[in-house]
């Protein structure tokens, strides 16, 4: 079987893995000290100019730390399910056009959107069972918040992910993103508000960062963990952040699409791309600041009384709104 | 006048049972009873007022026998009801089923001076390690220090706190005594069914310095430092608080100047300390940018500190006749200035808190403390007022300037975390405006007066309101440089048993919560 050169840098330099890894580190960065900035304090400073490069000197750090696996875990799921959760996060990257198309041509189809949306569950099934796996009542009682909460904020999640697609009338998120001549978030704005909202609740941050709250319960999750495996536990996490804040940008932002001036489309695909990610993930951070953490019964009755109704109500509107804009012949 | 009522109540309900009454400055009544009448007496003096609660159990070496003081905290002062026991016979019925409040200082006397409490609700080690060997008891004159080195591993304590209990539904959580929640080194081990908490048993003691029995050994000089050092955040409440009690004593007149000096670096330490709180129960509810920026204003107050001090945080300004250093007049307005702008922060503080509403969703109707239970277990300071107990030992039993100088006393009724930091939030704008006031009325003179090293033989009891609440100081001297016994109840010491009370029943994620709105300080509490 033949590998050719194209399919290989694509998926393991650009826009593959590589390229999504320093994605990744660079949202840190940015969340990191647009944070520190609303919160009036100074953020990553030394590492790099104005502290780029402190996200990799971080996990660089930890790669270096000793490792331990500590007595009695259920030793197989604890070192596969950072290694797994990472993965299965990198891996829903390969169906979201970054440079115009997907990393692997073809690899998009029709339905995608619902495959990248499991897969996200998946991963974060995983990240229940680090902590599951870890004989720790910190980690416990993480890992029973993560599903408690996942569970209830994956349903609205989907929800509102429909409301793009009707409109586009695909459930390829390429096609969605292509679609966009407005993007969605202003033909819809209720429902990308709420997604917003709901994503908040899915990449545990203020005011939902409740499974890894660390005056109650330290670490959540990964308070057993450490060295390498805590790496790839944080790394998961940021690759998270990521790619919620690149469905929210696929979905209701128009993707990668934007004005091309000069040069080859990839180049501007890949700007308009990453600068649409900063905004909703300066966004997230805003939100983060402005909120104190909820408790869990309190993120649940928001839920199941007000996101999942009001979401349900708004995929309703929306389809109104396709209606409207495209009518039944 | 109220004192005299008391005594006669007192001598109408005991009869013979009282063996002889003593003045221990400033004007407070020692009423020494048999053994046996304590309780009776106890519950006249409870009875006397509504407030009326335990401020503290001080227990003196004697010699061959030990002297039990209760000091009761009633109609605004306090009244003392002293008992002898022998110390062969070290017993005594335990007063905690007439007034709960009284549990952590029974438990305290008998750890320190092997006094055994019949009929406590739950005897054992409270500021001792488990292992520590019987019949040592390190506040009694005849100690000798030991060369004793914990080995907890083979304690019980640690076999309760396995992480599961036996009962299968419930897990033990260990909050502390390390924890990202707690600062301080103290154990609380939570029973937990699911997020709910149906037990928690404190533990302190894990820093226990052996200040009291240090400031033995030490000048009273010395033991100012020393006892600046129980507290870093309230430290100038406890050097005035040990500076007037021993002033007390000595009788000496502070002069109004150092009055005034004093009341403005104790109003500044409760801002400080306030506002650490405030930022610090951002932290505990996930608000981390109420936490940065509280932090950050509270450095104004620091800097004000180090330009009427010299210091930032261990002020070491009160010494025994007064203050140490003189107020320049060009510092004044500077501190007005950094005032007024802390006042605009404080309005902008006030908004958010009265309306964000998830801030207010973690703290309102969460850790409630009735007023009933409070004025039950003896709690003090801003915990008590935020249950709408009126209490403030500025107003009633005003030491340096405050009877000169008008405030407020501020209180909530509610009773929940958020009234609790209300009730400090007011307090932050009530102490500006006393500071502002005291400047503007500074008188001139001295400010201090030279004392002689010696303090004339003699015992007293001090209170001044720290930012936690209510401390307590009883100094006993025998006529030597050094005092004899050397007394400190510190405000969280009267407020863990509160932590108790409202963490059961609650949710785990309310635990940090509540725990912060009590503004626990454990190296206060263990000394």
């Amino acid at each position: 079987m033949s590998l050719d050169l194209a399919f290989l840098l694509r998926v393991l330099i650009f826009p593959g893995l590589t390229f999504i890894l320093f994605l990744t580190m660079f949202c840190d960065w940015v969340e990191r000290k647009i944070e520190a900035r609303m919160q009036n304090r100074m953020g990553p400073t030394y590492t790099g100019p104005a502290g780029v490069f402190q996200p990799f000197a971080d996990f660089i750090k930890l790669l270096t730390k000793e490792d331990i696996v500590p007595f009695n875990v259920r030793d197989f799921v604890f070192r596969l399910a950072p290694i797994l959760s990472f993965s299965i996060f990198a891996f829903a990257f390969v169906f979201l056009p970054i440079d115009g198309v997907s990393v692997v041509s073809n690899s998009n189809f029709e339905g995608d959107l619902v495959l990248v949306l499991t897969l996200v569950s998946i991963a974060n099934f995983f990240l229940f069972l680090s902590g599951w796996s870890s004989i720790n009542p910190y980690s416990a009682t993480g890992a029973a918040r993560v599903l408690t909460q996942f569970l209830g904020y994956d349903i609205p999640l989907f929800i509102l992910a429909l409301a793009p697609a009707f409109l586009a009338k695909s459930l390829s998120i390429s096609k969605i993103a292509a679609s966009q001549f407005i993007p969605f978030a202003f033909v819809v704005p209720w429902v990308f508000v709420l997604f917003i909202i709901t994503l908040q609740a899915e990449l545990e941050k203020d005011p939902f960062d409740i499974p890894h709250a660390e005056t109650e319960i330290v670490g959540g999750y990964e308070t057993e963990y450490t060295g390498r495996r805590l790496a790839f536990l944080k790394l998961s996490k940021d690759v998270q952040i990521v790619l919620g804040a690149a469905i929210a940008v696929e979905l209701f932002l128009g993707g990668p699409h934007g004005p091309v001036f000069y040069g080859p489309s990839a180049f501007w695909c890949t700007l308009w791309f990453v600068l649409k990610l900063l905004v909703v993930i300066v966004l997230t951070e805003y939100l983060t600041c402005v909120f104190a953490r909820l408790r869990i019964d309190q993120a649940l009755v928001i839920n199941w009384k007000l996101i999942l109704p009001l979401s349900l109500l708004s995929l309703v509107a929306a389809v109104g709104v396709g209606l409207w804009l495209y009518p039944l012949r | 006048m109220n004192t005299d009522k008391i005594l006669e109540a007192l001598s109408n309900a005991l009869g013979d049972g009282i063996l002889q009454t003593r003045t221990l400055r400033p004007e407070k009544v020692c009423v020494q009873v048999k053994v046996g009448a304590h309780r009776d007496a106890v519950k006249v003096l409870l009875n006397q007022d509504g407030n009326a609660g335990i401020s503290a159990i001080t227990g003196v070496d004697l010699g061959k026998t030990i002297e039990l003081m209760y000091h009761i905290r009633t109609c605004n002062t306090i009244i003392t009801i002293s008992v002898n026991l022998t110390k062969e016979n070290a017993k005594i019925e335990s007063i905690a089923d007439l007034i709960p409040g009284a549990n952590f200082h029974e438990r305290e006397v008998s750890d320190l001076f092997g006094v055994t409490f019949e009929g406590h609700p739950n005897p054992g080690r409270l500021i001792l390690p488990e292992d520590w060997p019987e019949n040592v008891f390190p506040l009694r004159k005849d100690f000798v220090a030991l060369n004793f080195q914990s080995k907890m591993e083979n304690s019980e304590a640690l076999k309760d706190n396995g992480r599961h209990s036996i009962d299968e539904r419930l897990v033990n959580i260990v909050f502390g005594p390390q924890h990202p929640a707690l600062i301080e080194p103290e154990k609380f081990t939570l029973k937990v069914d699911g997020e709910v908490v149906k037990e928690v048993k404190p533990r302190i003691g894990y820093v226990h310095r052996g200040i009291e029995k240090a400031a033995e050994n030490r000048t009273y000089l010395q033991d100012i430092y020393l006892v600046e050092r129980i507290c870093g955040i309230c430290n100038a409440c406890h050097a005035a608080c040990f500076c007037q009690t021993v002033e007390a004593i000595m009788g000496v007149d502070v002069p109004p100047r150092a009055r005034y000096l004093r009341t403005i670096i104790l109003e500044l330490n409760r801002i400080h300390s306030h506002m650490l709180l405030l930022g610090h129960a951002g932290f505990e509810i996930g608000y981390e940018t109420l936490f940065h920026y509280m932090w950050r204003d509270r450095e104004r107050v620091l800097d004000i500190t180090e330009e009427l001090t010299g210091n930032r945080i261990v002020a070491s300004f009160i010494t025994i006749g007064g203050v140490r250093r003189d107020l320049k007049e060009d510092v004044i307005s500077r501190i007005n200035a950094e005032l007024e702008t802390l006042k605009g922060r404080m309005n902008f503080y006030r908004q958010l808190f009265e309306g964000d509403s998830t801030l207010k969703m973690r703290t309102k109707n969460v850790g409630i403390l009735s007023r009933q239970d409070a004025l039950r277990l003896c709690v003090v300071g801003p915990v008590a007022r935020g249950s709408g107990v009126d209490m403030d030992v500025r107003r009633d039993e005003p030491y340096a300037a405050y009877n000169e100088v008008p405030f407020k006393v501020i209180t909530y009724d509610e009773g929940d975390s958020w009234a609790r930091l209300m009730v400090r939030l007011d307090e932050i704008v009530e102490s500006i405006n006393i500071i502002q006031y005291a400047l503007e009325h500074l008188p001139s003179g001295p400010y201090r007066v030279r004392v002689p090293r010696i303090v004339p033989a003699g015992e007293a009891i001090g209170r001044v309101e720290a930012p936690r609440g209510e401390l307590f100081y009883y100094v006993k001297s025998n006529g030597t440089a050094s005092p004899e016994r050397v007394k400190v109840r510190t405000p969280t010491f009267a407020n863990i048993l509160a932590f108790v009370k409202i963490a059961e029943g609650g949710n785990i994620a309310d635990v940090p919560a509540s725990f912060v709105s009590l503004d626990p300080c454990f190296s206060c509490t263990d000394r």
